[in-house]
């Protein structure tokens, strides 16, 4: 595809804000969406890991990996929803018409994860405490599972960045292929990037949990000391994983690439995995800590910078796209509703649930609200209340006037 | 008449010959609309339950939001949350220059959503798990928290559904703006309708939980409260969703006489009588409630009631598929000043879909003597295959809606007559040039030949 027909291939309805906010926040919610995706897949595996061992402490992990697993799963899908929008609203061209080249994935995906969340809690029901000899093979089809649907997303994601190569997917010899049934390009070493990525996060992750635990559960040393080695292992040992797998996505790029392995980026990338690596050095962090998970977030949000910086190299480098060419029709009160909503209501929201959660999590019986948790609740609700009298204010305002 | 267009933004098409792409996205938006609906209105109603449950400290009505909550978690969240993207990719691969439209005028609506979405989810492992486990001031904040925030998800959501069947107001054509778009009379009678359906949804799925109670006096208290909302929600928003249509347009009113089916009215009364008749039935005789009826009602109502609706909405919108200026087949088909929006009906005419479509391969950019029943086919898949099944299978196929007819002359003058002209109410206008209502007319009458070739 030429660059005169990627830019007509826009929609011609304009952004309601300028390309590089969407650009922005399409990378910070790339990197909380990946966040979540990789706590949940190590959490699945080591509840999984737990399910068909026979050791102590790996079956002991096994139920709170598994209740960790389950709402992971529900936040890498919501937290999910906003690339998925940022990706639609800068990058259309290339994401639509990878989507429609492989319909049929793009619809299974929905199959596919519906079966694995529900295989997931079918382990958590009939099962609990390291599951029943059958319920842990739902949980093994739940991984194969949320692991395909990983597929799918990286192979549309690749997909779009092959635009020279669409015309012979879609008419391959020159006939219409309008069955979708197709995934048409993949780079294997960039999916196990970010599938490995799980166990260096994951291990932070454990460190973090033998954190939290050691208020809750002082006595319980040897395990709490286990959960901690297990979680300095995973970050190197994945960490190593990961630079292999790094070197074999580098190595497999198209030419449309050419010169992004030893770009600044590329280095950033390099130095940022080495850093996951030797975060249990750093931390020294046998008894745990948040430090290693603060750390690895951040590590994510590099890399996510990173492989934006690709599709730049591609889509700019190679086939001239610009996206600060975006035709822009402002929208003030839309842009103002997000961001007050997005700090006013979401900020005090989130910042109450997780106060109270965290609180009552550490507090054996219950939890009696502290008067600042009180008010941050307080503030939230009134938020709440605000925005919806607002919404009422503005829609009698455009319909009277 | 704009010849300026070169090339216009039109994408590839994904053809599904068995049920057409139009009815993946209706069964995955069904599903989501059964649990969405169900998860809104239920927390809607476990706000209430925790809140009276706080009041008069009745532990055994809080075990109730707990296990209500529960099983939401698993039914209505996994379901809602994975078919909500569902809808996306879906519209994406049936219609993806309907949803991009969607997309670029509503992402900061839809941000906004995403906003309250996530404080909801958080909302509702909250509700589950610190059951009993935070003092009762705190649970009842978690719980309106949640509460609103999911009502607030359905405010925008209806808002941006309005939009895509009708703007609002006119005046968005010409002066833009995202709320001229959202917000009509039509946006405000959707919330009433929408959240009455919501609250009877919430009581079906309620009753499915009173089912499993063992305490019997609490288990009757609980069936009779939750039929008296079944039927309210039922009743008031059948009246709402009447109303509703009476602020729209006479044109989506005529069309929406002249494309359902003559049962479909009586059809959804019949459903509204069933659902009504279901909970008085429970008022009377609230023992009579066990599990397997709660669930067959649950599913049955809702998918018998939300069908129709879905599809009243659909049909109401044609031709287009969004804010009346994208058609169903993916054609921007009306000027819209205020974005710099340019209807491509002229430059379609001008220079044919062969010429301008990007992904129509080099052979058949020009109609000659080898190639006419393939360019014909080319030009079925960009036009009619968003509505219509190219054979025998799908939706208003042409093996129906041409009755077999061979005659390719015949044919070449009804789409030329009905077509071209758009004349045909309900349909795009399809401005195909001489020798592509040629090609078209040449492929229609001898599919059975074509699919004999290409099989
Ligand atoms: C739960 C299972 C899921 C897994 C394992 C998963 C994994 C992944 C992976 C590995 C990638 C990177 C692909 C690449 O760059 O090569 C990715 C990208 C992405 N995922 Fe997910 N994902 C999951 C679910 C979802 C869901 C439910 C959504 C949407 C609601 C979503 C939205 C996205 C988006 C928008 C991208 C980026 C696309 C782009 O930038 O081009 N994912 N996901």
């Amino acid at each position: 595809m030429d660059i005169d027909t990627l830019y007509a291939l826009r929609s011609s309805s304009g952004l309601p804000s300028h390309p590089a906010v969407f650009l922005v926040l399409l990378v910070l919610t790339w990197a909380l969406h990946m966040i979540a995706v990789h706590v949940m897949l190590g959490s699945t595996a080591l509840a999984l890991t737990g399910a068909f061992s026979s050791n102590a402490n790996w079956r002991r992990l096994a139920g709170p990996m598994l209740d960790t697993a389950k709402v992971a799963v529900s936040l890498a899908i919501v937290i999910g929803v906003a690339p998925l929008l940022f990706v639609q609203v800068i990058y259309d061209p290339f994401w639509y018409v990878s989507n429609v080249l492989s319909a049929r994935w793009a619809i299974a995906f929905i199959v596919i994860l519906l079966t694995a969340y529900w295989a997931m809690y079918h382990h958590y029901f009939v099962g609990k405490e390291g599951g029943s000899a059958t319920s842990r093979w739902s949980l093994a089809v739940s991984l194969a599972l949320l692991l395909v649907a990983g597929f799918i997303m990286h192979a549309l994601t690749s997909q779009a960045l092959r635009p020279e190569l669409w015309m012979a997917w879609y008419a391959p010899e020159g006939h219409l292929e309008t069955a979708g049934s197709g995934i048409h390009e993949f780079n294997l070493g960039r999916y196990l990037f970010f599938i490995v990525l799980a166990a260096p996060v994951t291990g932070a992750w454990l460190l973090g949990c033998r954190r939290y635990l050691d208020r809750r559960e002082p006595r319980d040393a040897p395990y709490l000391d286990w959960i901690a080695a297990l979680g300095n292992r995973l970050m190197t040992a994945g960490g190593f994983a990961a630079l292999i797998c790094y070197a074999g996505w580098m190595a497999a790029l198209p030419e449309s690439a050419a010169g992004f392995p030893v770009s600044f980026w590329s280095i950033a990338a390099n130095a940022s995995i080495l850093l996951l690596i030797v975060i249990p050095a750093l931390f020294r962090s046998a008894s745990g800590g948040y430090g290693p998970f603060v750390t690895a977030a951040g590590v994510i949000l590099v890399l996510a910078t990173v492989r934006e910086a690709l599709r730049h190299r591609i889509l700019f480098g190679t086939h001239g796209y610009e996206l600060s060419t975006y035709a822009v029709n402002l929208d003030w009160y839309s842009n103002a509703l997000f961001c007050l909503t997005f700090a006013g209501v979401g900020g005090f929201a989130i910042a109450y649930s997780v106060a109270i959660a965290w609180e009552a999590g550490k507090t054996p019986g219950i939890y009696t609200a502290s008067p600042r948790v009180n008010r941050l609740g307080g503030f939230a609700l009134a938020a709440l209340i605000v925005w919806v009298a607002q919404y009422f204010f503005f829609g009698f305002l455009v319909i009277t006037r | 008449m704009d010849n300026s267009m070169e090339i216009l933004g039109l994408y590839p098409t994904w053809y599904q010959p068995a049920l057409g792409s139009g009815w993946v996205l209706g069964i995955i938006a069904v599903v989501h609309v059964l649990a969405s609906h169900t998860s809104v209105g239920a927390a809607l109603v476990s706000t209430w339950l925790a809140t009276v449950a706080v009041r008069r400290n009745r532990p055994e009505l809080l075990e109730y939001v707990r296990r209500y909550g529960v099983f939401l978690l698993v039914f209505s969240y996994v379901l809602g949350s994975i078919t909500g993207p569902g809808i996306w990719f879906s519209a994406t691969v049936a219609s993806p220059r309907g949803l991009s439209a969607l997309i670029h005028s509503y992402v900061w609506w839809w941000a906004t959503e995403w906003v309250f979405f996530f404080i909801e989810v958080i909302g509702i492992y909250l509700l589950v798990y610190l059951a009993g486990k935070v003092d009762g001031r705190s649970y009842l904040k978690i719980a309106w928290i949640f509460g609103l925030a999911s009502w607030a998800t359905m405010l925008i959501i209806v808002g941006i559904l309005s939009f895509m069947m009708w703007p609002g107001q006119e005046r968005w054509f010409t002066e833009g703006g995202t709320l001229n778009g959202f917000f009509g009379l039509y946006t405000f009678a959707q919330i009433l309708s929408r959240t009455c359906f919501m609250l009877m949804a919430a009581a079906l799925a309620g009753g499915l939980i009173a089912a499993y109670l063992r305490d019997g006096a609490f288990r009757l208290e609980m069936t009779r409260k939750l039929a008296w909302v079944g039927i309210l929600g039922a009743v008031l928003g059948a009246v709402f969703f009447q109303w509703g249509l009476t602020t729209l347009p006479e044109s989506a009113q005529l069309l929406m006489k002249t494309r359902l089916p003559g049962s479909f009215v009586p059809a959804m009364w019949a459903i509204l009588a069933a659902i009504v008749v279901y909970f008085a039935a429970l008022l009377v005789r609230p023992g009579a409630l066990n599990v397997p009826l709660a669930a067959g009602m649950m599913v049955g109502l809702l998918i018998f009631g939300i069908w129709p609706e879905e599809r009243a909405r659909e049909s109401m919108r044609k031709p287009y598929v969004a804010g009346q200026f994208v058609y169903s087949n993916q054609i921007i088909a009306r000027d819209v000043p205020a974005l710099g929006v340019k209807s491509e009906l002229p430059a379609l005419e001008a220079r044919g879909m062969l010429a301008l479509h990007p992904f129509i391969p080099q052979h058949l950019r020009r109609i000659g003597e080898g190639n006419e029943l393939e360019a014909g086919h080319a030009l079925a898949i960009v036009y009619c295959s968003n509505c219509h099944g190219l054979g025998t299978t799908g939706t208003r196929p042409f093996g129906e809606m041409f009755a077999g007819n061979r005659d390719a002359a015949d044919i070449e003058r009804f789409i030329k007559g009905a077509l071209v002209t758009g004349n045909m109410v309900n349909m795009p206008r399809i401005p195909l040039r001489d020798d592509e209502a040629h090609a078209l007319a040449q492929f229609i009458a001898s599919l059975p030949l074509w699919h004999s070739i290409t099989r």
